[in-house]
């Protein structure tokens, strides 16, 4: 048997066969080990988790048109391709309108959007019932269920008011008897034709004037002086019918022209009427925020009400650092003319400061289990070197010399940080694994070069805490194992 | 031939001389006891044979060499390579077989080699105990291991403490005879004792009292059958 065989045996079997005290040492390096694993492993993870988690607490980017160009879903789309696929956690659109309740004579704020993306991009939104799912059906926040009273399956009346806008009949006018209407329509040559039929008590044509400047003077232009052939109009009712009326000759196209602009006069008075659908409530919806004082419906109801796909506004949650959110966030102000993207400063701010102080804690921590560590197997291995001092006094009095003393426990202590290390591994992932998922709801995957890193720190760790126990069993007198005790 | 000298060997301890002015000689191949009361420096002079502590003053020559002088890394090597001790609480590594730790001593010394280590259990009659740990073995086994240990290295010197002190007589016989065997091989014994029988085994007793040598007495029957 060779030397470097026995001493193996040797140490193998002082661990193997005494057990106790060394399992205390394996024990506490192996402890040790676990929660240095532990805590590297969700260090590592961490940045992921917190932008994961710190996703949870809404969105870090807001997109807003810009001055005088129009957000819809479409130039939502091309500014979003400025960010991977992978990065973006959600894009919720937001639409936001007045809508009134007539039964309770309540008004209040309505919010078109995606409830999937909202799923993502506000993952603390909690809701009783569920999420709408078909059309017609709406999300009510807390507040707004309260103080009128509705529940989940309740069903709403909703009747949205077009916004007024200075000069133009308004919507009240519009639907009284004598409503003036106005149109226009592409006339011959892509010239524009305008209309305006001034409406009698029932709602019938009690006269047309026609502008025509755009047209060819002696043919479509004649459409405006002639009599006979406006006349014709009076007692009609909207929309017209091909065939309704007559063309007037060598004016065919203007005539056409003439009545597309009456027919669409009329579906912009009826698009401009105030509208009134009925939701039903899927789900009521509790946020802590202002979002309880909103109905969310979906785009698709919110377009049919108004007639628009306008947005307001797109939230995003990206899952990217401070400064890759800047930069994502410059690049979709650039590539876009109709979009500029703003951050959510008090998101992204606190996600980095949050990153600071938990890179410290874990560096403290680190270094405080260190330290016990070494002070535990320090002690327990002074205590092991007292309890074998016969056994030591033995081995000098046999021939070991200092270095053979100084070998053996340093290859016990060696080996002790190698199982240690192993062990703490093992477990360390797994306390990772389980302090991931209850902390962070989400499991994170084993680093292969976890295990070398906390063999050879444990290693280290365990020679270290040898350093005195070893300089105390040099110093042991083999004359002890003279005198029988 | 002389293989141990003690010549004018003093230890004081502050105001004590634990040995004073001691002068003695083994020769080779001799088996010598040395008796005492305690407190007479027994073990004193025991630790200065063995190599584990150093006289005040006067030299100590193991063969040939003074080891008075040395420096105690020197002493480790001369007691590895000449001295093979046995001790009265037997001294067993105890989480080690009764096979490994004759290995043990091999390995200090030079190679553990199993082989020669089971022929000197062999030797003590233990050979089927070679894989037994220390707790599984008797008092007379332990001891029976410790004699074939002490002597696996084919050292000068053979040195004895309070071998028997531990054993009952069936097995305190065993060791004498054992400790016979080695005699007639050829082995230089020194056993340091109380017990007088286990003195009159030796050719020769030295009896030690307040640090000198009181008076020597060699064994006239040695060599015959007294215990029949």
């Amino acid at each position: 048997m060779s030397k470097k065989r026995m001493f193996l045996r040797m140490i193998t079997a002082s661990l193997l066969r005494r057990r106790s005290r060394m399992l205390i040492a394996l024990l506490s390096i192996g402890i040790g080990a676990t929660i240095l694993a532990g805590l590297v492993t969700i260090y590592v993870d961490v940045p992921r988790q917190m932008g994961a988690q710190f996703r949870s607490y809404g969105a870090n980017m807001v997109l807003l048109p810009e001055e005088g160009r129009e957000l819809n879903s479409e130039t939502l789309r091309e500014a979003l391709g400025a960010v991977p696929e992978t990065e973006l956690v959600g894009a919720a659109p937001y639409r936001y309108i007045r809508l009134d309740m007539t039964s309770r004579q309540q008004s209040f704020t309505a919010a078109g959007t995606d409830f999937g993306e909202i799923t993502k991009t506000s993952p603390y939104f909690s809701v009783e019932g569920r999420y709408p799912e078909n059309p017609r059906e709406v999300l009510v926040g807390r507040e707004i269920a309260e103080t009128i009273g509705v529940k989940v399956g309740s069903d709403m009346e909703l009747t949205w008011q077009p916004t007024v806008l200075a000069g133009e009949s308004t919507p009240e006018e519009s639907r009284v008897p004598g409503a003036l209407l106005s149109g226009s329509a592409e006339g011959f040559g892509t010239g524009i034709v305008y209309v305006t039929a001034q409406l009698d008590e029932n709602g019938a044509i009690a006269s047309v004037t026609v502008n025509a400047e755009t047209q060819t003077p002696e043919y479509g232009g004649l459409v405006a002086e002639d009599e006979a052939y406006l006349a014709q109009f009076t007692g009609k009712t909207l929309p017209l019918a091909p065939g309704d009326t007559d063309a007037l000759t060598g004016a065919t196209v203007t005539s056409e022209a003439v009545v597309n602009a009456l027919n669409s006069a009329r579906k912009a008075s009826e698009d401009a009427k105030p509208k009134t659908l009925s939701f039903s409530v899927s789900g009521i919806l509790t946020t802590g925020g202002e979002e309880e004082g909103y109905v969310f419906m979906s785009l698709a109801d919110m377009e049919n009400m108004t007639g628009s796909d306008h947005l307001d506004v797109a939230e995003l949650s990206v899952s990217a650092g401070a400064e890759q959110l800047e930069a994502y966030a410059e690049k979709i102000t650039a590539a876009s003319d109709a979009v500029r993207a703003r951050l959510v400063k008090r998101v992204a701010k606190s996600e980095a400061s949050v990153l600071e102080k938990l890179t410290a804690l874990v560096f403290l921590v680190t270094l405080v289990v260190l330290l016990l560590t070494m002070i535990c197997v320090s002690t327990t291995m002074m205590a092991v070197v007292s309890e074998r001092r016969r056994e030591i006094g033995l081995r000098k009095a046999l021939g070991a010399s200092d270095q053979s003393i100084r070998a053996e426990f340093l290859g016990e202590g060696l080996f002790l940080g190698l199982l240690g290390g192993v062990m703490g591994a093992i477990l360390g992932f797994v306390f990772a694994q389980v302090v991931s998922v209850n902390v962070f709801g989400s499991s994170i995957t084993f680093q292969p070069l976890l295990l070398p890193a906390a063999v050879i720190v444990s290693m280290a760790i365990a020679a270290l805490s040898c350093l005195a126990p070893i300089r105390r069993a040099v110093s042991i007198d083999p004359a002890i194992v003279l005198k029988g005790e | 031939m002389s293989l141990l000298e003690l010549k004018n060997v003093s230890k004081i301890y502050g105001d004590l001389k634990a040995l004073d002015n001691v002068s003695l000689h083994v020769d080779q191949g001799e088996w010598v006891a040395i008796m005492g009361p305690s407190g007479s420096g027994k073990s004193t002079m025991m630790n200065i044979i063995g190599c584990m502590d150093k006289p005040t003053m006067g030299e100590v020559l193991l063969d040939g060499v003074d080891i008075s002088k040395e420096s105690s890394k020197k002493l480790t090597d001369i007691r590895r390579d000449k001295i093979g001790l046995i001790f009265q609480q037997f001294h067993m590594v105890n989480y080690l077989t009764a096979v490994e730790n004759i290995m043990v001593s091999q390995y200090y010394h030079s190679m553990p080699d199993e082989k020669e280590a089971l022929e000197a259990l062999e030797r003590v009659g233990l050979r089927e105990r070679a894989r037994h740990l220390p707790s599984q073995l008797s008092g007379g086994e332990q001891q029976r291991v410790c004699v074939a240990r002490a002597l696996i290295n084919h050292p000068e010197l053979i040195l004895a403490d309070e071998p028997t002190g531990n054993l009952d007589e069936a097995n305190e016989n065993i060791v004498l005879d054992l400790f016979a065997q080695l005699h007639k091989e050829g082995t230089t014994l020194i056993v340091v004792t109380h017990d007088p029988e286990v003195a009159d085994a030796a050719q020769r007793t030295i009896v030690l009292e307040h640090g000198k040598v009181a008076r020597e007495v060699i064994n006239e029957n040695f060599g015959k059958e007294t215990k029949a």
